[in-house]
């Protein structure tokens, strides 16, 4: 998937607006970031990408780029 | 995984208890008035769960569903050769609390007991190891209680364990049928996975002290402390998703032979992504946490009581059981059951404990 369906896809999984998250937003100051939604994202991720995300990786995630990294060549552009 | 194909053993009946006590989803919202309480019931699944009150224990649970599967389905009790009770809450670290159990019902002497100390996995384990008794010839006819009252351990301040675990506990019957058609089972396990679902303290790694009571904020704003259970959910989620469906699709991928797929009842968004990945179709995928929430090694055969009872009362079904969690541990079977005995689900007052048969 290209990297802004990613970013797309990570507005649902938090219920925000469209448009509303960067590259640069940090995990720590989204109120929706919980267990719940790391745990809705897990899922999304496997879905789309068939890839599924250790959630000890994902606590090492700071950043949403963080999170693209995790994904390897599954995230383009 | 190559399944282990089990033949003529047939499951006679199974009877479900709850304690009479309900919590529901209104009232955790006065508990947590800062959480957004419905989002994490709409994500569980859980709208109200029954818990057991004053030091009722899963054996009272246990006891109430073997006294009604004995008498309905007509069973000599002096027949039962077998009584195996899978629970991770034991009335005492030690006796076991099989053979509490064994003197409540008033069972033969001949009768060996034992416990199984499983949870999400454990009605599955508890089956398999039945009718392989029951198929060596080591029996005829076996009682599985299996049941937990996790409410017992779940902080009630820790907002990702509380609003989750109910309390349960049923009573199987299995018995030597030669004509019973073959039951395959997948089962497996992970310790590297012990620390994502786990009472820290209160064993012998860890015994209780004055520390471990100490009620502290964990991550998230969690309020536990290390006699309570710990759970990590994305960390079993991820587990789940990468055990779970090579188990399943080793046992069944084509689902128009199946009647019912029931799975341990962890959480409705689980089970949900569950069934869409292995294409489970929705209306053959039971889920009753609505009602009962996450009710341990209760869930499975609860869920058959709450959603099969008719079907299994009157005609006979092809069912696929998975369990899955604590652990890790893993299991699923595919069983063809019914017509059979099926009583409707006992409801266990307040407070009633250790109540025997000679009272009943």
């Amino acid at each position: 998937m290209t990297k802004q369906d990613f970013l797309r896809e990570l507005e649902n999984v938090l219920e925000l607006d469209v448009n509303s998250i960067n590259e640069d937003q940090i995990l720590d100051d989204l109120d929706n970031w919980d267990s719940l939604s790391v745990m809705t994202f897990i899922a999304m991720v496997d879905e789309k990408t068939g890839v599924t995300l250790s959630a000890s990786k994902l606590a090492d995630a700071k950043t949403v780029t963080d999170l693209i990294a995790l994904l390897g060549d599954k995230i383009s552009g | 995984m190559n399944p282990i194909n089990i033949s003529g053993v047939r499951i006679k009946g199974i009877a479900s208890a709850v304690p009479e006590c309900i919590k529901t989803v209104e009232e955790d919202v006065k508990v947590f008035p800062d959480s957004d309480v419905s989002k994490i019931s709409d994500t569980t699944g859980v709208q109200k769960r029954h818990i057991v009150t004053g030091n009722q224990c899963t054996s009272d649970l246990c006891f109430a569903a073997a006294e009604r599967i004995i008498i309905e389905s007509d069973v000599d009790r002096n027949s039962i050769d077998v009584l195996l009770f899978v629970s991770q809450t034991p009335d005492y670290v030690l006796p076991a609390t099989s053979c509490s159990l064994h003197g409540r019902l008033a069972l033969d002497k001949h009768c060996a007991s034992f416990d199984v100390n499983l949870g999400c996995s454990g009605y599955i384990y508890g089956l398999w190891i039945a009718s392989n008794l029951i198929a060596c010839g080591s029996a005829k006819r076996i009682l599985l209680l299996a049941g937990d009252t996790i409410s017992r351990i779940a902080a009630p301040m820790d907002r990702s364990v509380a609003l989750l675990f109910g309390d349960a506990g049923t009573a199987t019957i299995l018995e030597r049928d030669d004509d019973a058609l073959t039951m395959s089972f997948v089962l497996g396990t992970d310790g590297s996975g012990q620390k994502n679902l786990i009472v820290p303290a209160g064993g012998f790694r860890m015994s209780r002290s004055e520390e471990t009571a100490i009620l502290s904020e964990r991550e998230g704003g969690n309020i536990r402390s290390d006699e309570h259970l710990y759970m990590n959910g994305p960390e079993v989620f991820t587990f789940t998703l990468k055990e779970v469906p090579g188990m399943i699709n080793s046992l069944v991928t084509d689902y128009s032979e199946i009647d019912a797929v029931v799975m341990h009842q962890a959480n409705k968004f689980m089970l949900d992504y569950l069934a869409k990945r292995l294409k489970i179709p929705k209306e053959k995928n039971i889920v009753t946490l609505e009602n009962y929430g996450n009710t341990s090694s209760a869930s499975i055969p609860l869920a058959l009581t709450y959603a099969l009872s008719q079907q299994l009362k009157n005609t006979s079904m092809n069912l696929l059981l998975a369990g899955f969690g604590v652990g890790y541990s893993w299991g699923a079977v595919t069983v063809t059951c019914g017509p059979m005995v099926m009583p409707e689900l006992v409801i266990v007052p307040k407070d009633v404990a250790m109540q025997s048969s000679k009272e009943v």
